[in-house]
């Protein structure tokens, strides 16, 4: 394949259906937002599973609704949003919450932010609270889910610090945000969304403020972490080096629809989506020189209120048919757990001959 | 479901069914209509304030009495036809003596903003431009200023200057215009940075058209808003030094000057047309300016949610 | 903290000593020089011209115009102040009679203003857009238009000329009446002059609590499982109020100068309404004094205040 990213060869042998443990899943998911009293269908059908110790990324271009996705299983989204439908359930110890049935602002909810799933966000300056300590913020929470002493839960909140590789946590605990490098900010992030050993850790672009090195070290931190506390991650991404570094499976979204799943060898190997090849082709190779045609998406993104009935990428498509303007495809399997909404698919080969 | 969110999923049911049955586009007349009613506030000071500066300004036309004339012989009347709002201790018409007096307080109060205004934009521009020890020095001077309550500042100069309406109008430039000094000086040091003072700077222009002619113009925005605030501000502050006697000299008629005799507590309790109208006239100006500034304030915020 | 503190205060002082040579060029200016202000005016009418002129030499008044400034300095360090010209009472006694019971009506209108005014800005900012956030925003705006010493007026209409609740004016003396004796009398003044301050910091508070709300903070405080309430309170409203900090140490040379009316409309006995009688009686070392303690008082709160920003958002002690 003539593309410019490998993804990073796993243990786990292709096309292997080891039976893993699920922790959560996502059905046919609708969330709307009612701004400037117009109602937004952001999350137009999205269904995916997050498995116990793998990394699912959501790659996609702003807006396409990555960002809203994490925000509804959180139930996060703003008051002037909701689930229309859909389910989202949260498998733990044999029980089935679905999420989608809680109030946004009820105890049962409340119960299970933090302690069963937690979130780390793009950027941990804005994210963390200035007038409060690191210590102050991880404690707290750690208390509020757990009964055990301040100081109990200090020692808790120091070893978690040195887990997550900061230096002389005794001192740096009583330190504030600002006090921080962005990467050790980042880490005391993730030590706070770890402190209550949650199933799933929900990151959103966790590295995007940050610079490469420092990206490089969060990875392998998080790889760690699932390997040793077996979380389940679901990590949001713009980019496609991150998703080829970090995930175990992909999805990919455009416009509020999932548009291509699969493991991330069938995704980025095997792109059967149009827009997933586009994306592929679109990244620079190293290695290839100066002269490389890169080769963008044209056209740009819809108008978020169009009502057209077909598929949202059907103007920006080489491959686009009568039927693709009339009806949004419905998700058809490719190989496995590999499937894709499109009305033709590319096959395997296809694009080599057309490169 | 507490009930602000059961309000707030009724409100977007009925989103959700206008747009699936294709009533679209009512975004923009939606957004005109709602920004014009949020501006009611503004629109009712307007009409207030207008009404005032027609009253005081084209006072001959409302009413027929002289403010300063004295007229022992009907002091002390209480509202009747004759007088709209009665007479005062020494017999003269309450209500022309708001008129009249009307027009020296807003002047006052609008001309030093003016020239507080002025003062404060030319310094500031100057010093956030060149920067250095002018910069040092004025803004030493301003925090100085700033610590000294401005009332106090005023009547120490009034005792040391004397009473009278254009040394009122001196005291009020010369202590007002730290405020604007400072909000200019710190739109010019941003402002400076931009690349088309480096450009100008290359081509050999003088400093003082870089900063004036060039670079200012496009700081000023703000500053009308301010002057707006600013009348109101001293309007304020110059009918508190008239009512405590020390403000423009009592034979003028200004707003304050009247309420001065409301010292007196038997004035107070009984004679209320003399001071009642007058304070409630104050209010009403300086509300309106208040109204209209906030209005002209919003409009300009880009932070509106739906 | 302790560095910042120390940061502080060498701002402070420095204006401090620019002040003070402010007040001395103005005495100067006056007419009048040190001798009619620093001796007893009894004295004075009884000494001959040559022998004041003796005086003046030996109290160095012929000297250089910062050799007098400095020995001025001095005098007012040591504790003399001068004398009032009117009365020939010792400026000193003067003052310090007069300056608690301001202390006492500026602590009062102080304390008012802050919790009255955030109280009803997180009121106005948690009900934003309905009929209680409009109608307190009206009121806000009302408070900020109406002159003080005209609501003085109306108040000492209403509810003591006309209701009898409370006295007309005055202030009992403490160490006589105890507190809740004296606090009818304290109510009023303290209220009016405190009320343009409540609406400033309401208007302030309630768009302060609206900017936190947006904060990526919250979000995650929401996220970590933490119950509405803590969200709100705990780390909304901390870091809310930093702004409002601010804005009262900018206040409050606005709070003690509307000290000076109020005493005069509620004949309430400080500091302010001594100063009043010193311009009308054109006693200047009066006036000049007063003027330079009042400018002390605003940079001692604008200090306390500045360390109780410090001590509430961390980020403060680096600036």
């Amino acid at each position: 394949m003539a593309y410019g990213i490998q993804p990073i060869p796993r243990n786990k042998v292709e096309g292997e259906t080891v039976q893993q443990e699920i922790v959560l899943r996502i059905t046919d998911l609708h969330t709307n937002f009612y701004t400037n009293m117009r109602c937004n269908k952001v999350l137009k059908g999205i269904s995916l599973e997050v498995e116990r110790g793998k990394t699912l990324c959501i790659v996609g271009e702003s807006g396409c609704g990555k960002s809203v996705t994490a925000a509804s299983v959180m139930q996060l989204i703003p008051d002037l949003a909701r689930i229309e439908s859909g389910e989202i359930v949260l498998y733990d110890n044999g029980q089935d919450i679905h999420i989608e049935t809680l109030d946004k602002y009820g105890k049962s909810m409340s119960d299970l932010r933090g302690s069963k799933m937690a979130m780390i966000f793009q950027d941990p300056m804005s994210a963390l609270n200035p007038v409060y300590s690191i210590g102050f913020q991880i404690i707290e929470m750690i208390r509020q889910h757990t009964k055990i002493s301040k100081s109990r839960a200090k020692e808790k909140a120091i070893s978690l610090l040195r887990e997550m590789g900061i230096s002389s946590p005794e001192t740096r605990i009583n330190d504030f945000p600002h006090q921080f490098s962005g990467g050790m900010r980042q880490r005391a992030m993730i030590a706070m969304a770890m402190s209550c050993e949650p199933k799933l850790l929900i990151a959103d672009e966790p590295t995007t403020a940050l610079d490469v090195t420092v990206q490089a070290q969060i990875f392998s931190l998080m790889e760690k972490l699932k390997r040793e506390h077996g979380t389940a991650v679901m990590m949001i991404t713009h980019d496609m080096g991150v998703v080829a570094e970090m995930a175990d499976d992909v999805v990919v979204m455009y416009m509020g629809y999932i548009v291509e799943r699969g493991t991330v060898h069938q995704v980025l190997k095997n792109s059967t989506h149009p827009y997933t090849v586009g994306l592929m082709q679109s990244i620079p190779m190293i290695g290839k020189g100066k002269k490389q045609k890169l080769q963008p998406i044209r056209g740009c993104t819809a108008d978020p209120y169009d009502t057209n009935p077909g598929c949202p990428f059907v103007t920006r498509c080489d491959f686009s048919t009568q039927l693709c303007h009339d009806h949004m495809p419905e998700e058809v399997t490719v190989s496995g757990n590999h499937k894709v909404r499109c009305h033709n698919p590319i096959q395997k080969g296809a694009v080599d001959a057309r490169t | 479901m507490n009930p602000l969110q059961r309000k707030l999923n009724k409100k977007m049911d009925i989103l959700i069914q206008r747009e699936n049955s294709g009533q679209l586009n009512r975004k923009n007349m939606n957004r005109a209509i709602r920004r014009a009613l949020q501006n009611k506030l503004a629109l009712v000071g307007l009409g207030i304030f207008l009404t005032i500066i027609i009253l005081c300004f084209f006072a001959p036309l409302f009413t027929q009495y002289d403010p300063l004339k004295i007229n022992i012989r009907v002091a002390l009347q209480s509202p009747s036809t004759a007088h709209v709002f009665g007479t005062d201790t020494i017999g003269r018409d309450i209500f022309s003596r708001i008129l009249y007096g009307g027009r020296l307080s807003i002047l006052i109060g609008f001309g030093s903003a003016v020239g507080a205004s002025f003062l404060g934009v030319v310094i500031g521009a100057w010093a956030g431009y060149r920067g250095g020890w002018f910069d040092f020095l004025m803004l030493r001077t301003s925090e100085l200023f700033l610590f000294f309550p401005q009332i106090i500042l005023c009547l120490l100069l009034v005792t040391m200057v004397g009473q009278s309406v254009g040394n009122l109008l001196g005291i009020f430039i010369f202590t007002g215009w730290c405020g604007i000094f400072r909000m200019t000086r710190a739109r010019m040091l941003s402002l400076r940075e931009e690349e088309y003072v480096q450009a100008l700077k290359v081509l050999g222009v003088p400093e003082p058209i870089i900063c004036y002619k060039h670079i200012l113009p496009n700081a000023l925005g703000p500053v009308f808003v301010n002057i707006t605030l600013s009348t109101a501000i001293f309007i304020l502050q110059e009918a508190a030094l008239s009512f405590m006697g020390l403000g423009v000299p009592l034979e003028i008629a200004t707003w304050g000057n009247i309420l001065n005799v409301a010292n007196n507590l038997n004035i107070l309790k009984v004679n209320w047309w003399i001071w009642l109208p007058v304070g409630t006239m104050i209010s009403l100006f300086v509300l309106s300016i208040n109204f209209i500034g906030d209005g002209l304030r919003d409009s300009t915020d880009p932070s509106q949610q739906g | 903290m302790l560095t910042y503190t120390i940061r502080r205060l060498l701002i402070i002082i420095p204006m401090l000593i620019l002040a003070s040579f402010l007040v001395f060029l103005g005495l100067e200016l006056m007419p009048g020089d040190a001798v009619s202000f620093m001796a007893d005016p009894e004295t004075l009418a009884n000494m001959d011209p040559a022998r004041l002129e003796a005086v003046r030499e030996q109290l160095g008044l012929n000297a250089p115009f910062l050799v007098r400034y400095f020995n001025w300095l001095l005098c007012v360090l040591k504790g003399d102040f001068g004398y009032s010209l009117t009365s020939g009472v010792p400026i000193k006694q003067i003052v310090f009679n007069t300056l608690p019971a301001t202390i006492e009506l500026s602590l009062a209108a102080l304390l008012f203003s802050t919790i009255l005014g955030t109280v009803l800005g997180i009121i106005s900012a948690l009900k934003r857009g309905q009929m209680t956030d409009n109608v307190l925003t009206i009121a806000g705006l009302l408070g900020m238009s109406v002159p003080q010493f005209f609501i003085g007026l109306m108040s000492l209409f209403i509810f003591a000329i006309n209701l009898g609740w409370l006295p007309i004016g005055g202030r009992l003396r403490p160490g006589y009446e105890s507190f809740i004796d004296r606090l009818p009398h304290l109510i009023l003044p303290a209220v009016v002059l405190g009320l343009a301050l409540t609406a400033g910091v309401m208007r302030y508070a309630r768009s302060s609590m609206l900017d936190v709300a947006n904060k990526d903070f919250i979000k995650t405080a929401r996220s970590k499982g933490l119950s509405e309430w803590r969200v709100n309170f705990i780390h909304g409203f901390r870091v809310a109020m930093t702004p409002v900090a601010i804005l009262l140490g900018l206040r409050l040379p606005t709070l003690i100068g509307g000290s000076v009316v109020i005493e005069q409309v509620f004949q309430w006995p400080g500091i302010g309404n001594e100063f009043l009688s010193a311009i009308r009686g054109q006693n200047y070392p009066m006036v000049m004094m007063i003027a330079f303690f009042m400018v002390l008082a605003t940079m001692v709160s604008s200090f306390l205040i500045d360390l109780v920003t410090a001590l509430l958002d961390p980020r403060v002690r680096l600036s």
